[in-house]
């Protein structure tokens, strides 16, 4: 056991001791960039000892401007290392390599250094390197070790040996660094830049064998300032170092560091894409079936640390679909577990939504509602060309991998057919789906500072923007406040972007300076203010998704609520079409405004018109809907009895026979605050 | 800031287009474009950049262009480097855009040949350069490498990006010091989305130019219009990020119905008017460069930006 503490003491003398022996010209071949690590620090080119002693002391005894300085002298010509070893690296070369990171064919950069054990485990660990893009460095003795294990090594196996030495590791820094100073735009001199750069953009880590002498000791342990994870194999005590098994080696690194290897296709034998989304599986043409209130099933999606989750790994518990009797109704649940650094438990929901769209992209696999109601069918046609139940389980897997490429590291996926563990799953599912309701029910305006847009319908509504808060969900239903805060965290220059609140302006209305800030800019200087809980007052502009439209109905003092589905005549003369098309198109227009259906069951649904007292007419299909929650809230309101003075078309679908029926129940809004 | 548009407080950027030799290239001339602060005569005396630029598109393969323009050339077609001279100093363009047509051969890999081309264009011209690189996204990551490493030092302007495919664009651009033609298909947002990932990905907002991507007179140009308007209005208002000058190719002039249908005798002309109007129609709203195929083209659009712009000098670097 080395003491990493006590070798990186010995380790800094020793190159300080060989740094100031230096006699004689500093140079590399073919660089702009002199020694490329101290000019990135000081600004300085260093072309002699003396200035090479000064960038050392100026950069307090950077290990790397030492061991650069000394390499500089010895690997001038006659003393350069013969082939394999590339020693320096040109700026030609690397202006490729920087070429290839930033166009994604490499993925990240490697070093690996010490002396393998075995030289296997080294081949093993390159191959693995090599298998998820990376490029590998090595340094000292790991090179003859892979040499004599026949590994091919060289810049077009993307396994690059540097050295002979440990010291020869620099090189490793010396490229990051004149990366950084090509395509980062950072300046020479600007150590602070430099180190920024290094930190959150360059993908790189460490992977050391044991057996390190104390340079090289120094050496890699000053990579962690740079940000790069040191994965240890063992051989080390004491320090930062990160312990890992070699098998394990390069996946910690990689996850430490935040690179990721996409996947493109998915391995199963049935078309997938959502071109398949909308078709249904008949009766008919179905092999089996799952749920639907045919069998118990359900589906969740869980967060798990990194070490429970094995990427891509599929389980199925119970019979798969050979011992399965055709047109039967079989038990089902979907288990979906994830990990990744950025996910949190609050994504869980959103993403396991997604599980629908998924099932649905198969070409014979269909799948309807969620949670605990799920129905999953895989047909006739799907199961004669090979699909069992594993597949759906690949199918999942892969699509989140492909979707969610920044926020999942690993998904793996349980499906269980086998009907005890399904009643035991489902009974545990369903205290967390209760859990995750409370919380997001939970969730009020006052309890966040920030809002989420979308400037998604921007495309064909050029100046409107939804803001987005969690008691209004977007005004077409699909995108909640969480959802909204997950995309941004997911494509940072997405539609969906956070919106400081700022100070409140009225907090009846609902008016923020910093939300109007916001439309102001969003909507090209459109709209000047927004209310987010009135439809009098400049009420937020409307695209023309809108799951429902509310306005005003003057001549009853209220407010109706038309759905999108609703396709008959209103009390307001017009059809949900017509207002449609006064509505759309990304105005303000006072008295209308364009919501989601769950909206209505908001504390904030018309705060500053006097609440959902002010709802005279809703088409029955909502209103049966919405049914359960509503009365519950109306209950909590105190007017229990409200629910059925709230017309529907088999009340009134003209204004006088609106004014007819509120006139006989004495609706609320008869006698409220005149809303003109 | 012009009286006619009060709201506008924003400025189109510059992008600098080829290098002459004092400036690290090998260019005869090079062109500083955008600085507009207006939207196209709307106050004519102000903000009005400067006159739009001509580029001529040629190939290296001629197989994979119309044969209206092939015909009119004859051989010079089979040779890029010749072309590309006969582009400067006979019809008169100002700048050459080169479409690497090989490239489109199934199973393309002969690379190399990238940078022969490249270099006899380079040789062929001493105008600034236009390159379109790959057309098949398996190879972008070679193709691209190649063109801006043959072209280093030379500001070239490397095409196309778009959306779902940029990165090895860019990475030739931040590599080699290019700027990136980025096209987004009529969409203001998608304009302002790409610009944005060229951005997170290190390419500078002046080393970028929109192309908002032209349909053809009456062939979709109404929309290409629309767009073009709407993004320099945007920017105009303070958007920064599209306020890049912009670039436009109506590729399509030469093969809509009207011209292919023509009566042979008046084929040419009828595809040059084509070319023209459309060419003239993106230069009126906000296009920096318009490009063409037909090289009778060039000689009628400078002389009606001589006319329209009158007074007004090219935007020399």
């Amino acid at each position: 056991m080395t003491d990493i503490d006590t070798a990186i003491t010995l380790g800094n003398a020793s190159l300080k001791e060989k740094l100031n022996a230096i006699d004689g010209p500093l140079a590399y071949e073919e660089t702009a960039y002199h020694l490329p690590v101290a000019y990135a620090l000081t600004g300085r080119p260093v072309h002699t000892g003396k200035e090479a002693i000064l960038a050392y002391t100026l950069t307090k005894e950077n290990p790397f401007v030492a061991c650069e300085s000394i390499l500089a002298l010895s690997e001038q010509g006659p003393g350069r290392e013969p082939a394999p070893y590339t020693g320096f690296i040109g700026d030609a070369v690397l202006r490729k390599l920087g070429y290839s990171l930033v166009d994604g064919s490499i993925l990240g950069l490697a070093l690996l250094i010490g002396t393998p054990a075995n030289a296997e485990t080294a081949s093993r660990i390159c191959r693995e390197l090599q298998e998820k893009y990376m490029l590998t460095f090595l340094a000292g003795d790991v090179v003859p070790a892979l040499s004599l294990a026949s590994v091919k090594l060289g810049l077009e196996y993307r396994l690059i040996p540097l050295g002979s030495t440990s010291v020869h590791g620099v090189h490793f820094v010396d490229i990051i660094t004149r990366v950084a100073l090509m395509f980062g735009g950072v300046v020479p001199g600007d150590p602070g830049r430099l180190l920024a750069y290094a930190n959150q953009r360059a993908k790189a880590i460490a992977i050391v064998f044991p057996g390190l002498d104390n340079e090289g000791i120094a050496l890699v342990d000053a990579l962690r300032l740079l940000g790069i994870p040191i994965i240890s194999l063992g051989g080390y005590e004491g320090g930062e170092w990160i312990a890992t098994a070699p098998e394990d080696a390069v996946r910690e690194g990689m996850e430490r560091k935040g690179i990721k290897v996409t996947v493109t296709a998915i391995p199963i034998p049935m078309s997938c894409s959502p071109a398949f989304e909308g078709k249904s599986i008949r009766k008919e043409e179905m092999y089996v079936e799952f749920g639907g209130g045919r069998s118990p099933a359900f589906e969740l999606l869980r967060v798990k640390p990194a070490s429970e989750v094995t990427d891509g790994l599929i389980r199925v518990t119970g019979p798969e679909i050979g011992s399965l009797k055709e047109g039967s109704a079989v038990p089902l649940g979907i288990i979906v577990e994830v990990a990744g650094k950025s996910m949190r438990t609050d994504f869980e929901p959103v993403l396991e939504r997604r599980i629908h769209n998924f099932v649905n992209y198969g070409e014979g696999s269909w799948h309807v509602a969620q949670r605990d109601l799920i129905w999953v069918r895989i047909s006739k046609e799907a199961v004669n060309n090979g699909i069992k139940i594993e597949h759906i389980g690949k199918l999942i897997a892969t699509k989140f991998r492909i979707d969610f490429p920044d926020l999942l590291d690993a998904v793996q996926v349980t499906l269980v057919t086998d009907l005890d563990a399904v009643l035991k799953g489902k009974k545990e599912a369903e205290a967390i789906y209760e859990e995750r309701d409370l919380r997001i029910q939970g969730m009020k305006d006052t309890d966040v500072d920030l809002f989420y847009s979308c400037t998604l319908c921007q495309t064909f509504a050029p100046n409107h923007v939804c803001i987005i808060t969690p008691e209004r969900p977007a005004l077409c239903g699909a995108i909640s406040w969480l959802d909204g805060k997950i995309a941004y965290e997911i494509s940072p220059s997405g539609a969906n972007q956070p919106v400081e609140k700022g100070n409140v302006i009225d907090r009846v209305k609902g008016e923020f300076d910093g939300v109007n800030r916001f439309v102001k800019k969003a909507s090209h200087g459109e709209v000047e203010r927004c209310s987010l809980y009135s439809i009098m007052e400049y009420p937020m502009t409307c695209c023309g998704c809108f799951e429902c439209i509310a306005l005003m109905l003057p001549e009853v003092n209220g407010i109706m609520v038309v759905n999108r589905e609703y396709k008959g005549d209103t009390p307001s003369g017009m059809s949900f079409s017509t207002l449609a098309g006064t509505i759309g198109g990304g105005a303000q227009t006072p008295g209308f405004a364009g919501i989601s259906k769950n909206y209505i069951l908001s504390d904030r649904f018309l705060q500053d018109e006097g609440g959902i007292e002010r709802l005279v007419w809703l088409p029955s299909l909502v209103k049966e809907e919405l049914k359960e929650r509503l009365v519950q809230k109306l209950n909590e309101l105190g007017h229990p009895e409200l629910f059925d003075k709230i017309a529907d078309e088999t009340k009134a679908t003209t204004l006088e026979e609106l004014v007819a029926f509120l006139d006989e129940v004495q609706a609320p809004a008869l006698t409220m605050k005149p809303l003109l | 800031m012009s009286e006619n548009s009060p709201d506008s407080s924003g400025k189109i950027g510059y992008v600098v287009l080829g290098a002459t030799k004092a400036e690290g290239g090998t260019r005869t001339v090079s062109f500083r474009l955008g600085g507009e602060s207006d939207l196209p005569f709307i106050g004519m005396n102000t903000g009005q950049g400067s006159i739009p630029l001509v580029a001529f598109e040629i190939c290296d393969d001629p197989e994979y262009w119309s044969p209206i323009v092939t015909s009119y050339t004859g051989d010079l077609s089979n040779d890029a480097r010749e072309w590309a001279g006969v582009a400067e100093k006979q019809y008169g363009a100002d700048i050459i855009r080169l479409y690497l047509t090989s490239t489109k051969r199934r199973g393309f890999d002969n690379f190399s040949s990238i940078t022969t081309v490249m270099e006899e264009v380079l040789s062929g011209t001493g105008l600034p350069l236009v390159v379109e690189g790959s057309n098949e996204p398996a190879i972008d990551s070679d193709v691209f490498q190649r063109c801006g490493e043959a072209g280093e030092g030379e500001r070239l302007l490397l095409g196309t990006a778009e959306a779902g495919r940029y990165r090895s664009v860019a990475a030739a651009a931040l590599a080699y010091h290019h700027s990136v033609l980025a096209q987004s298909p009529i969409d203001i947002n998608l304009a302002k989305q790409l610009n944005i990932l060229l951005r997170e990905i290190g390419v500078k907002a002046d080393h970028i130019m929109i192309d908002p991507y032209t349909g053809t007179l009456g062939y979709g140009f109404e929309y290409s219009y629309s767009v073009m308007e709407r993004i320099r209005s945007a920017a105009l208002k303070g958007d920064t990020d599209l306020a890049m000058p912009m670039i436009t190719s109506a590729t399509d002039s030469l093969s809509v119905k009207e011209v292919r249908e023509a009566d042979p005798a008046a084929l040419e002309d009828i595809a040059v008017e084509w070319e023209f109007y459309a060419a003239l129609s993106s230069a009126i709203a906000g296009s920096s460069v318009v490009c063409v195929r037909h090289p009778k083209t060039v000689p009628l659009l400078k002389s009606a930006f001589r006319e329209l712009w009158a007074g007004k000098m090219p935007g020399e670097a």
